[in-house]
């Protein structure tokens, strides 16, 4: 880096009229034109040479006025360990490099808690960051830069805003020795219509008590992503004086007294209750869902293919139950139809949607009417509430209620209920497993196949799949037991592609020290947006295995393609122009191998599918990613 | 329905014996019938173990195909495609018949895929039910 010493060079901070380097250039490059740096006069109407240079991003940061023995983001980085962060993902920039060398240099245990991530993209930052909250139920940090770095996260912030998946988001800005457009008056208010809140102090006590309130929000339902915009000089300036303030944790409002008496008793009065159980908010609201099934003995519905969070589906109770003739059913977050316990939406937040733009709600949803995803409109025994937060309320009052007589029923209940879910599971197996076995030995290979030869190898192991799998062929709906709080991650929140890899990645941070291996079936279309998370991957040593899903082509916009050009009357034999990877195809094991990810294929032959998945899996088991280019069936 | 299709003037009648099976698979890639019925029929709308009719005979297919042949689009729709004569003719129909119904799947017994059956006796091999001890 250049001498930071103002004395040295002689450089008048308030008369220095240059920029900074841009993003990713902490480092300065020790040209001869940033040494000899001249002092240019307040007022000049025309910049130097130089200072065009170093808008264009070659010259090193300016010099500081003095050496600083506690910098602000010293504080802040406490802060993050303090709240037990484990992770800054960020796309590396000279608004944030006080975080950064804090993050790295700070503390007996630097870079550990968090720890510096990098990401190649802005948008993978918040993708990791998304993947991670969803498979740990808390948020970790993207670090971003400016307007720019925002810019280009935008669209993973928007997916986390639509998946209410809490992110904090911590953006630099810089407004003084800059490029002028990398920075604005409002940074957040780029991204304030798909967040939940934002702040921009102008103290670092306004800092540390502003990221403690976006973390705060950004785990209260409706979660959500937040922002602290962070002024580089609060980064940077003496914090000798100052304190890292406690944290105080949020307030979650459940049920009712009145309310969980209420559901307690129509539980307990029911001959065949019924749990539905959708994405609660922690890990821990999993096992309360648990406990609340067994205590009444209910057969419980389980979205856990499909999302996190949700009730463990080799569970004895998880399953339709000895009869599906049920006379109470209650929603956990999830829509049931005699009650349900679904927290507030999204659209509850006020004041986000300054200009009106109104992403998601420009009509009204079909179905459902109401929900986490959908404007709430509750019936007559919908609760606004957080289900985590009420059920142990509802298990008290059971308990409160409950009599032998009542115990005997759910006992004969309960050994009913698992019985019937146990045989219900071999029976609907058995009739996927006949379906499924079309094109077995077919090329291309059969998603089925693939699914069902992964799972072998994986069965026995703590695995997370983060890919959602409604391209792949979702054969982990019926082959898979989905049975710990991250077995599923989910949807991308708004459909938009790119997110699967940068959230895969996420996952993957999280099971690095959990000894858990991820599995990624990544649709092909999908990674071109950001195929550079696979050096991230690489580089930190992530125990994550892709599995391509190479079908060559936008899939799903194939089909519909199609489907007009026929309904045109035209073209069809076109319809695959635009819409396909050919001319050339892509080598997606050379695209690993050029990250650094150990990676083979393609595979187009299916006998030498299971011997590749299991390289795959050997090497993911030993902490390395591995790639598996596999040409697959359309779906 | 679809069976009253079959009285409508103006279907043409079946020219199997001249019906080119290469032909017809050049247009079951070349059309995108692949992208649903997957290569060789057995994608995500299988047609190699096809049991609903419609591949039961040339009229019953050409019926089905040139079925909405009219209709308009309003939506984008992953549904079956509309074959009006302009999109496909009733000779490439007839090849494409002649293809689909050469289309054999001979998957082996569950019985011989390790995978699969693995999945079954772990199943029932499952001891969820025994709630002699529910704690």
């Amino acid at each position: 880096m250049a001498d930071q010493s103002d004395d040295k060079t002689g450089i008048s901070r308030r008369a220095f009229l240059g920029t900074t380097a841009g993003a990713a250039t902490l480092l300065g490059s020790g040209s001869s034109a940033a040494q000899q740096a001249p002092s240019v006069p307040e007022g000049a109407p025309a910049p130097a040479p130089d200072q065009l240079e170093r808008d264009l991003y070659s010259a090193p940061p300016t010099a500081t006025a003095a050496a600083v023995n506690t910098p602000g983001s010293d504080h802040i980085v406490q802060l993050l360990r303090d709240l037990g962060i484990e992770y800054v993902v960020s796309n590396p920039a000279s608004s944030t490099e006080g975080i950064w060398e804090s993050i790295i240099n700070y503390g007996d245990s630097p870079d550990t808690m968090p720890q510096f991530i990098t990401a190649l993209h802005e948008e993978a930052a918040v993708d990791m960051a998304h993947g991670y909250a969803k498979a740990e139920g808390k948020p970790i940090v993207a670090l971003l830069h400016g307007t720019i770095g925002l810019m280009h996260a935008s669209m993973a912030i928007y997916q986390a805003y639509h998946a209410q998946t809490p992110v904090v988001i911590l953006a630099g800005r810089d407004d003084t020795n800059f490029v002028r457009a990398q920075s604005a008056n409002d940074i957040a208010g780029i991204v304030r219509s798909y967040t939940k809140w934002d702040a921009h102090p102008d103290s670092l006590e306004g800092v540390l008590d502003a990221i403690h309130e976006a973390y705060r929000q950004a785990i209260t339902p409706p979660m959500g992503p937040t922002v602290v915009v962070i002024d580089a000089e609060l980064q940077k300036l003496d914090a000798s004086d100052t304190a890292v303030p406690a944290y105080q944790p949020p307030r979650i409002r459940g049920v009712s007294p009145d309310q969980a008496k209420d559901i307690a008793r129509s539980l307990l009065r029911a001959e065949n209750p019924r749990l539905i159980v959708g994405r609660l908010r922690t890990p821990n609201g999993v096992e309360t869902a648990v406990a609340l099934a067994e205590v009444i003995g209910a057969a419980t519905d389980s979205r856990a293919w499909i999302d996190p969070m949700s009730f463990p589906q080799d569970h004895e109770l998880s399953g339709p139950g000895a009869s599906a003739d049920y006379d109470f059913v209650l929603g956990l977050e999830r829509g049931g139809r005699d009650a349900s316990i679904i927290g507030p939406h999204r659209k509850t937040v006020e004041g986000r949607d300054v200009t009106g733009i109104g992403y998601g709600f420009v009509r009204e949803p079909p179905t459902p009417i109401w929900g986490p995803y959908a404007p709430p409109k509750p019936g007559a025994n919908d609760i606004v509430a957080d289900a985590e937060v009420s059920i142990p309320l509802i298990i008290a009052e059971a308990w409160n209620q409950m009599t032998p007589s009542v115990q005997r029923r759910i006992d004969n209940r309960r050994r009913a209920n698992a019985a019937a879910n146990k045989a219900a599971r071999i029976a609907g197996l058995e009739r996927a497993l006949e379906q499924r076995r079309r094109g077995w030995n077919g090329t291309p290979i059969s998603t089925a196949r693939l699914f069902a030869e992964l799972y072998a190898l994986i069965k026995d192991e703590d695995w997370c799949l983060p890919s959602p799998t409604q391209f792949t062929g979702q054969h982990n709906r019926a082959f898979w037991q989905h049975t710990k709080h991250y077995s599923a991650l989910g949807q991308a929140g708004a459909g938009g592609m790119g997110y699967i890899m940068g959230a895969s990645v996420g996952a993957a941070l999280a099971a690095k020290n959990r000894d858990r291996i991820v599995i990624n079936i990544q649709p092909d279309g999908d990674l071109n947006y950001v195929p550079a998370s696979l050096w991230t991957a690489a580089h930190y040593q992530l125990p994550m295995l892709v599995i391509m899903h190479n079908n060559r082509a936008y899939h799903q916009e194939l089909m519909y393609g199609q489907h007009l050009a026929a309904s045109r009357r035209r073209g069809i034999d076109r319809a695959h122009m635009g819409l396909t990877f050919r001319d050339p195809f892509i080598d997606y094991a050379k695209l690993g191998q050029a990250y650094g990810v150990e990676s083979e294929g393609p595979i187009d032959d299916p006998e030498m599918l299971f011997a590749a998945l299991e390289r795959g899996v050997e090497t993911v088991k030993s902490g390395r990613p591995y790639l598996i280019d596999v040409i697959t069936q359309p779906r | 329905m679809l069976f009253s299709l079959l009285f409508v003037p103006g279907l043409v009648a079946a020219q199997s014996d001249e019906a080119d099976p290469a032909s017809g698979e050049r247009l079951f890639l070349g059309i995108g019938c692949y992208s649903c019925h997957g290569y060789n029929g057995t994608g995500r709308v299988p047609l190699s173990t096809e049991t609903s009719g419609l591949l039961g005979s040339e009229t019953a297919f050409l019926a089905y195909m040139r079925l909405r042949g009219e209709k308009a689009q309003l939506y984008p729709s992953r549904e079956m495609p509309h074959y009006g004569t302009e999109v496909i003719s009733d000779g490439e129909l007839l090849d494409l018949y002649t293809y689909l119904v050469s289309l054999d799947d001979d998957p082996p017994a569950l019985e011989d895929i390790p995978a699969l059956q693995d999945l079954i006796d772990d199943a029932k091999a499952d001891k969820r039910d025994d709630t002699t001890n529910p704690e």
